[in-house]
C-alpha cells in the first residue's frame, strides 16, 4: 500500500498564515526548515529582508521616530505604527515642525506618506528642508473637515502607507450649521465621534501611523498617544538679529503603549536650507543667482 | 515553416449586439430592432425570444407588435453600432498588434460586423489556435458582443467559416431570414425556360435543405462557435455559393450557370468566367479560391475609446443622467480593460434639446477602471456647469493610459499596490476636486510662495539617512491667502502689527531679506521684504512688505 504523503507542517512554511488552530492556540514562529535554501537565504540576508506585500508584524510594531532623542526615547522608538496619535497645541507651539519630522523620517525610510489637510497650510519647501523626500508624500487640499476624514479612510483603505497625518489645524469654526449646547461645550471638533474609532480600527488593519494633527485634543479616549506642545520661545542671536531656532518642551498626556505625562524639553532650529524668506529654489546647484543652493 | 494564419471574429447581428451590449436586461426579452420609432418603421433584427414568437424582419412594428404583444422595440442607432464595432477592434487588438476591420458590407450580410487579425506567431500567448479563438470568443462575449471566430490560412476562407457559423447560429435568426429570402429571389429569378418548373424547385429545395444540414453544426460540437480550417481549398468546396455573398446579378447568372458551391466556381477557367460575367467576377473568384491579399496592417498607435448612446427622450435632471453615463462608463472601462489600459481625462459631449452642444474635459488624476469614481467625477463636474438644456444623446471617450505597474523589491517597503493606489486617488480627487491631490512639488521660481503640485508616481527607491539624527527641524506653517497686517514702521523695520494672526509690539526681528523677480510680467512681478517677527503676543511669524502694492501681509507662522 502506497504511503499518502504528508503535508510540511504550516509554522515551517513561510507563505502559510499565521493562524490559530484549536490544539495550539499559540502559533509556532515562522522558521524555515535548516538546510533548506530559503534558510540560507535568511541567513544571509537577516533583518534586510522584507516581505513582498501585506503588512510585516514588526513592522507594523516599528515606530516612526520624531529625531528627538529625549522623545523618542520616552515614547519607545517614536510615533507608534498601526495606532492612532495625536499632537495638539498652540500656534507657534512646534505641532507642525514635529508632523515634517514624521513625514521626513517616514519618506526617508523608503515609505509612502499621506499629508491630508483642510487649512491649506503646507508649505512644500518647509517640509523639504527638514528632510521630506516630497515625491513620496501624497498631499490631499480637503475643501472641508468631513472630506478630510473621508479621505483619511480612503487612504488607510489602500493599505500601504507608512504615515497618514491628517492636520486639522487652524481649521475654520463651522458656520453654517450651529453646534448643539452639548457639542458646543466640547468644541465642534466632537461632533463626528463615531470616526475615530472607525479610523483607528482601519490604521490598525493597515499598520498605519495615523497622526491627527490639531489646535486641541478630538480624538479623545481613541488616541493611543496624545501630546501637547507648549509655548515655544524664540531664539534671535548675532547683530543684526538672526532666528536661529524655538526653544520649548513637549508634554506626554497620554500613552497607552508607555509612560505617560511626562515633560521633554525640545529645540527646534530653523534649517539650514531654510533661509528667510524661504530658500527652495529649484534650480540646480550653481544655476541660481542668489546661491541659495 | 508555416503560412500566415488570419483569425476572423465576426458578429452576425450588429444592431440587435449593439442594442443588447447598451440595455443587457433585454437579452432574454423578445426584442426586435427597427428603422424609426414610427409604427411603419421596418424591423431589422430579431432576437431569438421574438423570432420563437412569430415576429419576423422585414415586417412593420405594428405587425411585429401584433405577432408578439410584449415586443420591446429599439430604434437603430448608428453610434451604438460604431462603439461596437470598435469594441470589436479592441477585443482584436487585445490579442494581435496586426488587425483590421473590415468595411460594412452591403448586401446580404449588411448587419455583420468582421475584425480580422493576424494570428501568425501567437503560439507563445496561447497554447494553440484553439485558445485563441476561445480567448478571443471569452473576450468579446464579455463585452457584450457574442461572436463567432474561425481561423484560416486567408482572410476570406476564414471570413467565409466564420460567416458559416453564423449561419448555423439559432440565435441569428434574422441574418438566416435575410439570406433565404435572397436565396429564393435568387431562385425565382434563375428558373429557366424550358424546363420543368415544379422539378427545378423540388430539385433546388433538396440542396438547400442538403447545404442546410452541412452548415448546421451538430449539437455534440462542445464549441460550436469556433472553426479552425486547415485545408482552405477543402473547406470551401462545398460551402454554399452564396456565403460569399454576391452581388444579385451575379448570383442570378451563377444559378442560371447551375454553380451553386465555391469548388463548383473555383474550378471554373478564371478568362472564361471573366469574359461572360464582367470584371465583378474577379473578387468573387479570389474569393472563391481563398487568395491571399496584403498582409493585415499593424495596429493604430491610438487608445481613444469612445462610447455614445442617443437617447430617446430628453433628460433634464441629473440623477438620470448618472444612470446613461454609469453604462458609457463601465462599456468604456471594460473595453479598456481589454487592452489592459486604464481610463485617462474624460471627454464628454453631450447634444442638447434644441440643436445645443455641451462639450467638457474632466480629468482622471491617475488611470483608473473604476465605475463608481469616474462617475463621481463626471457628476461633480455636472453639478458645478450644468448643462444649459435637456440632454438628447451623450458620448463620452477616453485616451487609454497604461495602468502603472510595480516590481515588489525584497530590500524595499512595498508601499500601496499600483491599481489600488490609482483608483485611491482618483476617488481622493473626486472627493476634494481636481488639482486638489497629487505629490507637492517645488516650483521653478524665486517667489517665496511658489509651489506647485505634480503626479503622485512614487517609485521604489532605497531607505536613506535621516539628515540630522538627534535633532528636528523648524518648520513653516503656510496662510494661503497671506493675511493683512497694520504695521507701524520707524527707521524701516516694524515696531508693532495688528492682524488677524499676530497682534502687538514686536519683541524681535530679523530682516529683511528681499526677493524679486518677474520683471517682465506687469501681472507676475513681485518685489517682497521678509522679515521673521515675534511679537509680544508670542508669535513667530513671518511678516512681508509688497514693495509694488505698499502692502504689509504675514504669509506664514513658524510652528
Amino acid at each position: 500500500m502506497v504511503p499518502i504523503p504528508r503535508r510540511p507542517a504550516a509554522a515551517a512554511r513561510l507563505d502559510a498564515p499565521a493562524c490559530r488552530t484549536p490544539e495550539s492556540r499559540t502559533p509556532e514562529p515562522r522558521t524555515a526548515e535548516p538546510g533548506t535554501p530559503v534558510e540560507e537565504l535568511l541567513r544571509d540576508l537577516g533583518g534586510q529582508l522584507r516581505r513582498g506585500g501585506g503588512v510585516e508584524p514588526e513592522a507594523a510594531a516599528r515606530p516612526w521616530p520624531t529625531g528627538l532623542r529625549e522623545l523618542d526615547r520616552l515614547l519607545g522608538g517614536g510615533f507608534p505604527r498601526g495606532r492612532l496619535s495625536e499632537i495638539t497645541g498652540p500656534v507657534c507651539g512646534g505641532r507642525t515642525s514635529l508632523g515634517h519630522a514624521l513625514l521626513a523620517r517616514a519618506t526617508a525610510a523608503g515609505e509612502v506618506a499621506a499629508l491630508v489637510e483642510v487649512a491649506d497650510a503646507f508649505d512644500p519647501g518647509s517640509a523639504h528642508a527638514a528632510g521630506t523626500r516630497l515625491e513620496r508624500v501624497l498631499w490631499v487640499r480637503a475643501p472641508e473637515r468631513r472630506a478630510a476624514l473621508r479621505s483619511v479612510e480612503h487612504l488607510l483603505l489602500a493599505n500601504g502607507f507608512g504615515l497618514v497625518l491628517l492636520d486639522l489645524a487652524g481649521e475654520a469654526p463651522a458656520r453654517t450649521a450651529r453646534p448643539r449646547p452639548r457639542d458646543a461645550r466640547r468644541g465642534h471638533l466632537e461632533r463626528t465621534p463615531a470616526v475615530w474609532p472607525r479610523l483607528r480600527k482601519a490604521a490598525r488593519a493597515a499598520g498605519t501611523a495615523l497622526v491627527v494633527l490639531g489646535d486641541r485634543r478630538c480624538v479623545g479616549a481613541c488616541a493611543d498617544l496624545a501630546v501637547e506642545t507648549g509655548t515655544l520661545r524664540p531664539r534671535f542671536t548675532g547683530t543684526p538679529p538672526l532666528l536661529e531656532g524655538l526653544e520649548g518642551e513637549v508634554h506626554i498626556v497620554r500613552n497607552r503603549l508607555g509612560p505617560q505625562l511626562s515633560r521633554v524639553p525640545v529645540r527646534w532650529p530653523k534649517p539650514s536650507g531654510l533661509r528667510s524668506p524661504s530658500a527652495r529654489c529649484a534650480r540646480p546647484a550653481g544655476a541660481c543667482m542668489r546661491r541659495c543652493s | 515553416m508555416a503560412g500566415s494564419r488570419i483569425a476572423c471574429l465576426l458578429v452576425p447581428d450588429l444592431p440587435l449586439a449593439a442594442a443588447l451590449r447598451a440595455q443587457p436586461e433585454l437579452a432574454e426579452q423578445a426584442v426586435a430592432i427597427a428603422t424609426g420609432p414610427g409604427p411603419r418603421a421596418e424591423i431589422l433584427s430579431v432576437s431569438p425570444e421574438a423570432a420563437r414568437r412569430g415576429v419576423r424582419p422585414f415586417t412593420t412594428t405594428v405587425q411585429a407588435r401584433a405577432a408578439c404583444a410584449e415586443l420591446r422595440v429599439r430604434v437603430a442607432s448608428p453610434s451604438l453600432e460604431r462603439a461596437a464595432r470598435a469594441a470589436l477592434l479592441d477585443v482584436a487588438l487585445s490579442a494581435s498588434p496586426r488587425v483590421e476591420a473590415a468595411p460594412p458590407s452591403a448586401g446580404l450580410y449588411a448587419a455583420e460586423a468582421v475584425v480580422f487579425l493576424d494570428a501568425t506567431g501567437t503560439g507563445s500567448l496561447f497554447r494553440s489556435e484553439a485558445g485563441l479563438a476561445a480567448a478571443l470568443e471569452a473576450r468579446a462575449t464579455r463585452l457584450g458582443l457574442p461572436p463567432v471566430v474561425a481561423i484560416a490560412g486567408s482572410r476570406p476562407t476564414a471570413h467565409i467559416a466564420a460567416r458559416k457559423l453564423a449561419r448555423g447560429k439559432p440565435a441569428r435568426d434574422s441574418v438566416r431570414a435575410r439570406s433565404d429570402g435572397a436565396r429564393q429571389a435568387g431562385r425565382r429569378s434563375g428558373v429557366q425556360k424550358g424546363r420543368n418548373p415544379a422539378r427545378q424547385a423540388t430539385q433546388a429545395r433538396k440542396e438547400d435543405k442538403q447545404l442546410r444540414d452541412e452548415d448546421t453544426p451538430p449539437a455534440s460540437d462542445p464549441r460550436p462557435n469556433v472553426e479552425i480550417v486547415h485545408q482552405d481549398a477543402a473547406y470551401l468546396a462545398p460551402l454554399p455559393i452564396d456565403l460569399l455573398d454576391p452581388a444579385p446579378p451575379l448570383a442570378e447568372a451563377l444559378t442560371r450557370f447551375g454553380i451553386r458551391r465555391i469548388g463548383e466556381l473555383a474550378r471554373l477557367p478564371r478568362s472564361a468566367l471573366l469574359t461572360r460575367l464582367g470584371a465583378g467576377a474577379r473578387e468573387l473568384l479570389d474569393l472563391a479560391r481563398g487568395a491571399s491579399r496584403p498582409p493585415l496592417p499593424a495596429a493604430p498607435a491610438s487608445t481613444r475609446c469612445e462610447e455614445a448612446l442617443d437617447l430617446e427622450h430628453p433628460l433634464e435632471h441629473l440623477e438620470p443622467l448618472a444612470f446613461v453615463l454609469r453604462g458609457l462608463l463601465s462599456r468604456l472601462g471594460e473595453r479598456l480593460a481589454c487592452r489592459g489600459l486604464g481610463c485617462g481625462d474624460l471627454d464628454l459631449r453631450l447634444a442638447l434639446d434644441g440643436g445645443g452642444r455641451d462639450a467638457r474635459r474632466v480629468g482622471v488624476a491617475a488611470p483608473t477602471g473604476d465605475v463608481r469614481v469616474l462617475l463621481r467625477l463626471l457628476c461633480l463636474s455636472l453639478e458645478a456647469r450644468p448643462p444649459g438644456a435637456a440632454i438628447e444623446g451623450v458620448a463620452l471617450a477616453t485616451e487609454g493610459r497604461p495602468l502603472r505597474a510595480d516590481q515588489l523589491d525584497l530590500f524595499r517597503p512595498a508601499g500601496p499596490a499600483p491599481a489600488l493606489l490609482a483608483r485611491t486617488v482618483a476617488e481622493l480627487e473626486a472627493l476634494c476636486g481636481p488639482g486638489r491631490v497629487g505629490a507637492p512639488a517645488l516650483a521653478d521660481s524665486h517667489r517665496p510662495d511658489a509651489w506647485a503640485v505634480a503626479a503622485f508616481a512614487p517609485a521604489s527607491v532605497a531607505p536613506v539617512e535621516p539628515r540630522r539624527p538627534g535633532a528636528g527641524e523648524l518648520s513653516l506653517r503656510a496662510l494661503r491667502p497671506p493675511v493683512a497686517a497694520e504695521v507701524r514702521v520707524v527707521a524701516g523695520r516694524p515696531v508693532s502689527l495688528r492682524s488677524a494672526v499676530a497682534n502687538g509690539r514686536v519683541t524681535a526681528v530679523s530682516g529683511p531679506w528681499r526677493s524679486t523677480g518677474a520683471w517682465w510680467s506687469a501681472e507676475e512681478r513681485f518685489a517682497l521684504d521678509h522679515f521673521d517677527v515675534w511679537t509680544s503676543d508670542g508669535t513667530l511669524c513671518r511678516l512681508r512688505l509688497d514693495r509694488i502694492g505698499g502692502r504689509w501681509e504675514i504669509d506664514a507662522v513658524y510652528d
